[in-house]
């Protein structure tokens, strides 16, 4: 007997994941750490400038028609188309030769993009060799759409090593119903500290953030006001950041109507008039469609006035003309085959206490993702 | 929640490969004696050398059907042949669009398909443990594209299911049993199901059951079921029964019913 109740007490040991990580304990507050196959360990930092790069790579869908980000009706893509879109994000990631690259949007073990663990196959293909990965959303199996098993989330990879990768979580939504939370998204800052371009005693940090898309309640503001205290953190220690990702808000001063852009059903006239029976039908303007209004509590249009406003923090990309569509970086994956352009709107932006020069809204990649890249080069000292 | 009652009857029709009270070994029910539980199939004594099972309620959602028909003895050990078919593509259909409780992608349509198992049990009895050692050969039979992406990547589900994927595999056991004291009996039950040259190609399972036999015409088990094997992400192990949102194992409770036709 004594043996059955040693051999159930293993059992139990073998099989305790949890089907839902809801990453509540302490332990779960560290990143999981990657290395490329081959590192090059001859660089060294000479105090110039380094180029960053944000990316949502959209789990390397590219442009498939997926059915919650656009006007598709799949779920699962095949392993190898996934694997040839990442293989074109890493060559592009080449062309560009970031040094350091913040990536929402990776599947590190997911049905959806074929389980191909996708930090490391960027890290085994580009000149980038270490990387830093917090999962925003990991299950055993999501029992909605046939989604199955996901585990994707937030990664930095950089040139240089990484070290102290703290996964810092954001607030959950509070417009779902407990069971439709308990098998939602995790949204988090990744932060790590990268010691080879510490300078004159200034720790630098990398900080990535995925914020809020689809919240209708104030939880997008509970996400910009935790990124710019982590931000606010490391600039009073005086040190250095240069961070970015995918804030989900428009500039200020943007339109933030975007219903009848991105609903499926929306007619498009000769003249390019938009119509539509789904939305704005309602005398207050309402209904919305959730991820597509940047309204939705008083304030979200000016959402990241703060971040601009602030003296010790500088934008990548000047916003001071929120039309200028050659700053855009998402549209809906399908829009242009709807005859909607590749980009409508801005949603990816970096920042930094030191300086920016030479930023880049690489729109020429525009089929790998249903978002754009931006990258700049920092600079310890302002030009 | 009707898709969560579709999961269910998957996993329990999916489970009636299950050896519990008399099915486990080579020995076949009494003529006119049938059993049935919550979970388990009908099972119904047709003559001394043979007996039907079916899962009544879920027939007409994964139409299925079991024959064990008793063949000569081996090397003293009792034997019986067993054959299994199964029909799952209208529950898997059912299984399959958008929405909560839809576990196979919108995009997947799953064709007619049929299984076919046949087994080759061995039992032999040692004063109050009885042996009994199974393997046979499965056949999955496809009319038409089944698209090798549209899979149920779930402990349980992926490996019973991987025969239509794979075309063909087998499986193995060994079933002990034993009278504890009085009315109360335990098995403990070891499966090895493999697909050769499939993405996950095995799947081992295990269960330990405590049986409490109130009578000869009703019973209540216990106990748990771990799976371990390779998946298409994987190794993984699972205690089952598990509740995700509760994040625990609960015991698979079985109660079960007989009557012997007079």
């Amino acid at each position: 007997m004594k043996i059955v109740i040693n051999f159930i007490t293993l059992l139990f040991f073998l099989s305790c994941e949890p089907w839902v990580e809801t990453f509540e304990d302490d332990s779960d507050l560290e990143a999981v750490m990657f290395e490329a196959l081959e590192i090059n360990d001859s660089l060294a930092y000479d105090g110039g400038s380094v180029r960053v790069l944000t990316w949502n790579i959209r789990v390397g869908l590219g442009r498939f028609p997926w059915i919650y980000d656009s006007c598709g009706d799949s779920v699962i893509r095949e392993k190898s188309p996934v694997e040839k879109t990442l293989m074109e994000i890493a060559e592009k990631l080449n062309n560009i030769d970031p040094d350091i690259v913040l990536l929402q949007e990776v599947d590190f073990l997911s049905k959806r993009s074929g389980y191909i663990n996708q930090i490391q196959f960027l890290l085994d293909n580009t000149n980038l060799n270490y990387g830093a990965y917090a999962s925003m959303y990991k299950t055993q199996f999501a029992p909605s759409d046939g989604l199955g098993m996901v585990d994707g989330g937030n990664a930095i990879l950089s040139k240089y090593r990484l070290e102290n990768a703290e996964r810092i979580p954001l607030a959950l939504r509070t417009d779902q119903s407990s069971v439709v939370q308990y098998f939602y998204l995790r949204r988090n800052i990744l932060k790590a500290k990268i010691p080879d371009l510490a300078q004159d005693g200034k720790d630098f940090y990398a900080v990535n953030i995925h914020a809020t898309a689809f919240a209708t309640d104030d939880t997008k503001q509970k996400h910009i006001d935790k990124y710019i205290e982590v931000l606010n953190s490391i600039d009073n220690e005086g040190n250095v950041f240069v961070s970015g990702g995918d804030l989900n808000s428009v500039p200020p001063g943007a339109g933030y109507d975007f219903c009848l852009l991105d609903d499926c059903d929306t007619q498009v006239d000769s003249l390019g008039v938009l119509s539509n029976q789904n939305y704005h039908t309602n005398q207050d303007g309402g209904p919305h469609l959730s991820g597509s209004y940047f309204n939705n509590f008083p304030g979200e249009p000016d959402l990241l006035k703060p971040l601009y406003d602030n003296e010790s923090f500088s934008g990548a990309v000047d916003i001071s003309d929120p039309t200028d569509t050659t700053k855009f970086t998402h549209a809906q994956s399908t829009s242009y085959e709807r005859g909607l352009g590749i980009v409508d709107r801005k949603l990816d932006y970096l920042f930094t206490n030191g300086s920016w020069s030479s930023s880049v809204t690489h729109q020429g990649a525009w089929e790998l993702s249903d978002h754009i890249a931006v990258s700049s080069y920092f600079n310890y000292e302002s030009e | 929640m009707k898709h969560l009652i579709k999961i269910i009857i998957l996993s329990a029709s999916l489970l009636a490969g299950e050896k519990t009270w008399s099915s486990h070994s080579a020995e076949i029910l009494e003529q006119g004696r049938w059993e049935i539980g919550l979970f388990q199939p009908l099972r119904y004594g047709y003559s001394n050398y043979a007996e039907f099972s079916i899962h009544p309620g879920w027939f007409f959602l994964i139409p299925n059907l079991e024959i064990k028909e008793s063949q000569k003895s081996l090397f003293g050990y009792k034997t019986a042949s067993q054959y299994r078919l199964t029909y799952p593509t209208m529950l898997l259909n059912m299984l399959s669009g958008d929405g909560i409780g839809k576990v196979i992608a919108p995009e997947h349509e799953i064709p007619h398909m049929f299984s076919f198992s046949g087994s080759l049990i061995g039992t032999r009895s040692f004063k109050d443990t009885k042996l009994s050692l199974n393997g046979g050969l499965d056949i999955g039979i496809v009319l038409g594209d089944l698209n090798p992406i549209s899979t149920i990547d779930l402990p349980l589900v992926y490996h019973r299911l991987g025969v239509f994927y794979n075309g063909w595999g087998f499986h193995t056991g060994i079933d002990i049993e034993r009278a504890i004291s009085g009315k109360f009996e335990i098995l403990f039950d070891l499966d090895l199901i493999a697909l050769p040259g499939y993405d996950g190609n095995y799947s081992m399972e295990n269960k330990i059951l405590l049986s409490w036999n109130k009578s000869r015409n009703f019973r209540v088990t216990t106990g748990y079921k771990f799976i371990s094997g390779e998946f298409p992400y994987g190794k993984d192990s699972r205690l089952l029964p598990y509740v995700p949102i509760l994040e625990r194992w609960i015991p698979i409770v079985e109660l079960q019913w007989a009557r012997n036709k007079k």
